[in-house]
Order: structure tokens, then sequence, then C-alpha cells
């Protein structure tokens, strides 16, 4: 059997699993999308156009560019914490790997409202660190509380792909790095880094996609200003009783996620066909 | 040599998706065409008879409860089980909009406990069961009000459960300027620590309210005025949120737009509750009542006409009002424990002048509800 | 122990390595990587120290720490509801782990060493689910369970968990896949390995940091979530986030503290046994080392 058939084998119990639990509801949800609600809030199926429209009306932009932004701002975040920590369990980890991986994960066993409940006891304007500094500096119902909410819940998310991408390198690698390049910047440039660079993409991904529909962060701790996608989405589901228009919401978002998608896939195409060669 | 190799790639990936797309945009067409009018609730509507069938008030099963958490003293829960050797199984909703969901969705609750709209919206689609009221013990001490309720004509499908009204909670240690009127949710002095709901009857509501509009009102012309209220608001508020009990308690709201009972539940958790307090505004007051309700498809309805008869007993409702913090509708001993627990501050309570007087949300026929929609949207993205 | 790093697993022994006898660079001592790491647990952990400090709170207040009291803990052990849905959703999460580990891994494999026609479609159709919304995934689940007359339970739960776990195992390993190269696989196939073999011998164990990680990531998502779990729940129990998240509408009892600090001890305990088990029983060796006798640069 060649490579190719036999790979390729591999893909059929997940990609029929998703074909049957993910393609067909989100056919449904589609469908769904150019319906309307009826008098009891029952969403009806039809042809009608008019949730796109509305969707399309409705000043979004704003709030699609805010939901972005925050995401890359998490994954930016995520990255300039969660890299170092990544390369120090992967290279000096040593014996306690696994101990700092599990670390990593464990506050995750924690449900992650009570986590942020904590978070706004610390950060509340009577809470822990104003009252120990009696100040009243107001940390909660920011723009920056909820990136810092959102870091906090994805960063796990970066860590580990990058861990895993790190882990197989060899000491000897660095240590013929730095023999070759002499300070240690200039290994990492050169050595760690494009080892490590599907795993900082892939983390990306994890973190990056996730957040741009998130909508818990923003509704408990952000302003009045920090409307992102999600929150609108959930609206419609959790509130509104308005399945449809929520359902063309969503499609649109998932449109315009789309080209940031294509990116991560142009590069693991790319990365596929380098295997290839 | 690569570029070709990616022009290449990149062109066949947009034939692939092209290709998958019109597959499935013809799967997705065929499917709307079948689906086209239909409903996507699996259950359907009950029929007349199946919802007038009386109820035997006998154990017939475990309880199967759909509230919302923390609104029942679990003590009372525990005493029902001990008493009927039953076990009540619970579940839970966050709200009406994720109770249908789950209820259209076909699951089999005994008991669910709708507002009275949504009381409204289930009869008409004929699936609650008839409660025969006589059949309760203690059933007169409810307030004749919810003898006959707009939603629920002669009360044969609802019996009240708990009663709530809207209004602001503030903090007499921190606020001044407060006048008795919505407004000041914008307009007193709270250092800038002002919440209002995330909600987007509520808003819609309060701000018809301010614009001297009946609370349901619905005319674009006058919507847009209340949209124009709202969005005035937004500089003014540090948070649009519902998470109204922990912004209070945290220090992070000084006036938060909330329930009554919200109020008496920050109290619990605070060291200070005499200073925080509720105020029912006088351009109007949205007040409601949550109901319990036996849906057409109830296994268990004898169960659960035991369970509605259980916490109408006089000392149990006065226990449960302690626990839930909101006002049950039974005379005697449930409004005495509430009077007592709120007498130093008696506008938490809901009186039943505050029922005849108050407005309550109504069902919004498709075109209402869409505006409100709109408006809504239009104010959480401005 | 600063200083001290494990000696490159398999380093070819006997060959002259360069004499530790130069002195360590800064590199080799990552004082101020340790202190940023250091400080990073530090902070990752401050909000969970305070979730045990308030589990033991005597008063219901989540921002003062009044006195001490098990008041939380007795009300958590007594209320069958709550252990109901702490057992389902520890029982979720674990067979989403192992089903979408598995399933993602496969995916994975797939995606990276084979091209075929259905390859690019396979490709977004895996990404899609990790841009949908939780809420969008939870009601167009529930759309389909309804109109396919499938009962909600916990197997709707876990099937919805499972598929959108899936996604997440297969971005971590193929990041994985991509960095090991075919060599060793071809090494293995020459020396008379079958495809199967390799993959199982040579490749599996080579991914394996990436798909622990993976099933970790896949254990803490369910055990988590809220939304999706709430759409496809069946009538009882629902999962523990469900109970937990809606509480917010009437205020949240501390007794989530205790939950969250039982969960903390549960989970501790299980990571300590993992960890320490294989130690047990002496495994240590990969089956790549075992046919190769060194491991794969």
């Amino acid at each position: 059997m060649n490579e190719n058939r036999f790979a390729s084998s591999f893909l059929v119990p997940g990609g029929l699993w998703l074909l049957a639990l993910f393609v067909v509801p989100l056919i449904f949800l589609l469908a769904i999308s150019f319906g309307h609600t009826d008098d009891l809030g029952e969403a009806i199926y039809g042809f009608e156009l008019t949730n796109y429209e509305r969707v399309f009306d409705a000043d979004l932009i704003p709030v699609l560019l805010r939901s972005v932004g925050f995401a890359l701002a998490t994954v930016v975040i995520c990255l300039l914490i969660g890299y170092p920590v990544a390369y120090y369990i992967a290279i000096y980890g040593g014996r306690w790997k696994n101990v700092l991986l599990a670390l990593v994960v464990l506050p995750f066993f924690v449900n992650y409202l009570i986590r942020t409940y904590a978070w706004i006891a610390m950060l509340g304007d009577d809470g822990l660190v104003n009252g120990l500094f009696d100040s009243s500096i107001r940390f909660i119902n920011t723009p920056y509380a909820v990136i810092g909410g959102l870091v906090y819940g994805f960063l796990a998310f970066m860590i580990l792909p990058i861990f895993a991408s790190l882990d197989n390198m060899d000491r000897s690698l660095i240590e013929a790095g730095k023999d070759l390049y002499g300070g240690p910047w200039q290994t990492f440039r050169h050595v760690t880094l494009p080892h490590s660079i599907q795993g900082v993409l892939a983390g990306s991904v994890l973190v990056f996609l996730p957040a741009v529909g998130d909508f818990v962060s923003a509704s408990l701790l952000g302003g009045p200003e920090d409307v992102m996608v999600g929150n609108l989405i959930q609206q419609q589901f959790q509130a509104s009783d308005n399945w449809p228009f929520g359902a063309a919401l969503t499609v649109v978002m998932m449109a315009f996620l789309l080209i940031w998608m294509s990116l991560y896939l142009r590069s693991a195409a790319r990365e596929a066909r380098g295997e290839a060669v | 040599m690569r570029e070709n190799e990616e022009q290449r790639l990149r062109r066949a990936l947009e034939r692939r998706i092209g290709r998958r797309d019109l597959l499935q945009n013809g799967a997705a067409m065929a499917l709307i065409a079948g689906l086209a009018g239909c409903g996507v609730g699996n259950s359907s509507s009950g029929s007349k008879e199946e919802t007038e069938k009386p109820i035997a008030k006998k154990i017939d099963g475990d309880l199967l409860y759909f509230n919302y958490s923390e609104y029942v003293d679990p003590k009372l829960v525990k005493g029902f089980e001990k008493k009927y050797g039953v076990r009540v199984r619970e579940s839970y909703f966050d709200s009406m909009s994720a109770m249908t969901a789950k209820l259209r969705a076909g699951i089999a609750y005994d008991l669910i406990f709708p507002s009275g709209e949504y009381v409204q919206r289930l009869i008409s689609g004929n699936l609650l069961r008839r409660i025969d009221r006589d059949k309760i013990r203690n059933v007169d001490t409810v307030y004749d009000y919810f003898a006959d309720p707009w939603y629920d004509k002669g009360s044969e499908h609802s019996t009240p459960y708990g009663m709530y009204a809207t209004g602001l909670g503030y903090r007499t240690d921190k606020v001044s300027g407060m006048t008795g009127s919505w407004r000041d949710l914008g307009n007193a002095d709270s250092d800038d620590k002002s919440f209002m709901l995330d909600d987007y009857q509520e808003g819609i509501g309060m701000a018809n309210l301010v614009n001297g509009y009946p609370l349901n009102e619905v005319d674009e012309a006058k919507l847009e005025k209340s949209l124009d209220y709202l969005v005035d608001l937004k500089p003014k508020l540090r948070g649009i949120s519902t998470d109204t009990i922990t912004n209070m308690t945290s220090g992070n709201a000084y006036i938060q737009h909330l329930w009554n009972g919200d109020i008496v539940n920050i109290r619990y958790g605070v060291d200070n509750p005499e200073d925080f307090k509720f105020q029912k505004c006088k351009e109007g007051i949205p007040v409601g009542s949550d109901n319990f309700c036996i849906p057409v498809n109830a296994k268990h309805p004898g169960t659960a006409l035991l369970f509605i008869e259980w916490m109408l007993q006089p000392e149990h409702a006065a226990q449960n009002v302690e626990w839930i913090g909101y006002p049950m509708p039974y005379n005697g001993a449930p409004t005495e424990a509430f009077q007592g627990l709120v007498k130093d501050d008696p506008e938490i309570n809901v009186t039943v002048e505050d029922l005849e007087n108050g407005q309550q949300y109504e069902n919004l026929k498709g075109e209402g509800r869409l505006a409100w929609d709109k408006v809504w949207t239009e104010f959480r993205v401005s | 122990m600063s200083t001290e790093v494990a000696p490159s697993p398999g380093a070819p022994t006997g060959t002259a390595r360069p004499a530790r006898t130069k002195p360590p660079k800064d590199f080799d001592r990552p004082r101020f990587l340790k202190a940023f790491v250091g400080l990073f647990f530090l902070v990752l952990f401050v909000p969970i120290v305070l979730v045990i400090l308030f589990s033991f709170n005597s008063s219901r207040s989540l921002q003062n720490f009044e006195g001490f009291s098990l008041r939380w803990y007795q009300e958590f052990f007594e209320s069958e509801s709550l252990r109901d849905s702490l057992i389902a959703s520890v029982e979720i999460a674990l067979i989403t782990m192992v089903v979408a580990t598995v399933l993602g891994t496969l995916l994975a494999y797939g995606l990276v060493r084979s091209r075929t026609r259905w390859s690019n479609a396979a490709n977004v159709m895996m990404l899609v689910p990790l841009v949908t919304p939780e809420i969008v995934a939870g009601a167009s689940a529930l759309l389909l369970f309804t109109q396919i007359g499938l009962e909600l339970s916990i197997t709707t739960i876990i099937l919805a968990h499972i598929t959108f776990s899936i996604s997440y195992v297969t971005v971590v390993v193929r990041a994985r896949l991509a960095s090991l190269g075919r060599e060793v696989e071809s090494a293995a196939m020459d020396l008379g390995a079958t495809r199967w073999q390799t993959f199982r011998l040579v490749t599996l164990p080579a991914l394996w940091p990436a798909v622990l990680a993976a099933g970790l990531l896949v254990f803490a998502l369910s055990f988590d979530d809220f939304v999706l779990s709430f759409f496809t729940t069946g009538e009882s129990p629902q999962p523990l986030p469900v109970r937990i998240w809606t509480q917010i509408r009437f205020g949240v009892r501390p007794t989530i503290n205790a939950i969250g600090t039982f969960m903390l001890v549960i989970s501790v305990l299980s990571i300590g046994l993992a960890l320490l088990l294989p130690r047990l029983f002496g495994r240590k060796e990969s089956g790549l080392k075992v046919l190769l006798g060194r491991e794969a640069a």
C-alpha cells in the first residue's frame, strides 16, 4: 500500500464524524439563517434574506474589528507569556517536565466562572489589591480586564502546542547552534524558533479563532463599549429568541474569519508540501 | 517554481471550495425546500384534550424539575423528597429563552417556572396541563390578583410562584442625588459606578417608561426616542451587566439596575446591608411573576401537583421567601415573612398595589419584537 | 538543581562530548527565564488560592473572608444533585478526551501525510469548529438532535463535546508531526516494518507529548464547558458547569468554591497517580528506541 493511500485512510474516522455531527448541523444553521421567527418565538425555515440585510445594515464592522482586535491582543500576550514558559518546561524541565505541564493545566480543573469571580474578588474596587494598597484603581469593566480574562482563559492553549513542538528538540542542537551562531539570541532565531514555528502557529490558531467568538469575558469583565460579536450572537440565542438572525450573524462572522483561517491553511499546506519534497 | 506551486494550490483550493460549496448548496437547497414553513421544534403543539385532562393528585414517580438555579430552598426540596419518598431531579436554565429551547427539544419536564408572558405563549401552543386549583390545599391564600391574570384566563394552567419588580439598587453610603426617578441611573452622583441590566426587555422597557410611554411600546418613532435615551445614557454607565449581585458586593457598582430580590441577596453577602436600598421609580414599575406550570408531556404530573401544594403550605412558603429573597403572593405567613425580611426598606416588597399599578412585559407580536431587537442591537453596538 | 539539565536522552554513550568543563554560559543558567516562569505560576495560581481560601469562608461573601467554616463543603456533600453533576462532568470529560484524541490524532496524520482530492475540504472542515462560537455550536447541535429525533442525554453531550474537541487535537498534533522528519519512518520501513507497525511503534511514540498535551487540553475544555453542554444535556443531571453558570442569575453561592477545591484535589491526586504509575512499572523506553537503539534527532 503506498503511503498516500495508507495515510488518507486515517482521514476517514475523524472526517466522517465531523461530517455527520458538525457539517450537517451547520447546514441546518445555514438553512435557519434564511428563516424568521413566528409570534411565539419559534424559528421557522424560509427563503428570506432579511436577516442578512439586517446584519449588513447594523453597524457591525466596529464590533467585528474590536473582536478581532481583542483576539489578536490575546494571541500576542499569550505568545509573550506562553512561549518562555513552554520553552523552559521543554528545555529545562528535565524530570519535572510532566509535573510542570500538569501545573499549567491544573487551574483549568477549577471552573472558569469560579476563577473569574476570584479575579473580581482580587481586582474589584473593594477587592484585595485595592484594599492592600489603599487605592481605588478600576481594573474591572475595562477592555484590559476583558483581554486579561481572555488571556487567562486561553493561555494553556498556547503553551501546550508550543511545548509539544519544542519537546523533541535535542539539547545538542542548541549546543551546536551556540557554537555556530555565537549568542543565545542568534541561536534562538536560527535554531529554536524555526523548530517551534508550527507550534506557535498552532497555538495562535487555537487562541485566536475561539477568542473572536467569545462572549463570557466581555460580559463579566467588560464595560459598555466592550461588546464583542460573540455577545451579539449570544443575545440572539439566549434572550431575543431570534435564532435565524443569530445564525446569519454567525455565518457572516465565520465567513469573515475564513480569511484568517486560509492564512493558517496556506502555511499548513506549505509545510505538508515540504514533507513531500 | 515555488510561486507557481502556490498559485496552483490556491486555484485548486478555490476550485475545491467552489465545488464543495455547490454540493453543499445543492443539498442545503433541497433541505430548505423541504423544511420551508416548518418550525424547528420537535414537540408538536399538544392538543386541547391532552391539556385539559385532569391530573390525579398522587405520586406517580420522581419529579423532574426545571427552574432557575437557587430559586427554591433546597431544604424544602429535601423535605418533599422525604415526605413522599420520591427523588426530585433538578435541571436548570438561566433564561426563559433557554427554557423554551429545551422544552421545544421535547424533554419531558414535570414542573417548569415560566414568567407571565411565557405562560401565555405556552398556553396558546397548548403546551401546559390544566391545574385544578381546587385540588391544591391552601390555594385560597394566593392573592386574588392571580385568580384571573392577563396571561392565564381563570388561572387554569398556572399557579404563581414568586413576584419580582425592577428598579434601581443603590448604596445610601455612597450615592447622593436619588430623586425617585429612572433617570437617577445616569444623573445621580454615583462616583461613575452605575450599571444597567444587560437585558433587552428591561433596557428598552426602562427607556419607554422614562419617556412616558407604556412599557411595551412598539411604535417605531417612539422606540427611536427610547433608543436615543439609551444611547445618551451609555457614556454615563460603567457597565451593562446582569451579574448584579457580584457587581454590588464587589464594590464595582454603587447603582445597579436590578430586580428586587437581587437586593435581598446582595444584603446577605455584605457587611453593611442597611446601606443597600431598592428604589421603585415613579415613571413606572415593571413587575411580574414566575409561575408553576406543568407541561403537557410531563410524565409525572401528579407528583408535580403535590409539589405545588407542598410549596404553597404557609410555613414552607415563609421559609422559601427568606431563602430566595423574592416575595411569594400568598396571604398570611409568607407575606408576613417577607415583610419582616425587608422591614427597613419596604420598597423591596411587591404589594398588591404594585401588581395592579405596575406594568408587565407582554408578548410582542412579530413586528414589535423585531423592532425591540433592532433597538437593542443598535444600542449595544453604538 | 537550577543549572542541572537532564542528560540528553539517548545521547550516544561512549562518544566524547565537548567536555562540560567549559564555564556555563548565561544561556545555561536561565535565571531570568526561571524567575519569569516562577512569576507566571504564581499569577496563575493566585485565583486558585483564593478559591481554596473562600471555600472555607464562614460568610456568604465572595469578597471578604469572615472566618473558618466547613458549611460549603457540607452543602456540597449533602447535595445529591451536585454530586451527580460532578460525576457526570468527569465521565463526559474522560470519554471525550479519549475519543477526541484518537480521532483527532488520526485526522492529523491523515492531513499531514497524505494529499487527496479531499485534503483541502478536510482541512477547512477541521478548522471550522474552532471558529464556531459555542452558543451556535450548541444551538445547531440541538437542532440536529431534535430533527433526527435523538433523545438528549449524557450521550448527546459527549457526542457534541467530541465533535468540537477534535479540531483542537488535530491542530496540536499536526504541529508536532510537521517537525518530525520522515527519515525515521523510512528507516523503520527499510528495516522491514509495515506501515501500520511504523505508525504504531515509531510515529505514535514520537507524537506522544503532543497527544498527551492535546488530551489534557480536551479534558479541561470539556470539563469546563457550559454552553454546549446546556443545549445538549438531557433531563438530569446537568454537567457541573451548567449548574454553576446558571447560578449567576440569583447569585453565585460560595459552594462553588468548595466544589472547585474538591475538583482541584481530585485532579492533583489523579495527575500524581498518572505520573507515578509508569515510574512504578519502570517503563520509560519508547518503542522507537527499542526499534532503533537511539532517539531520533
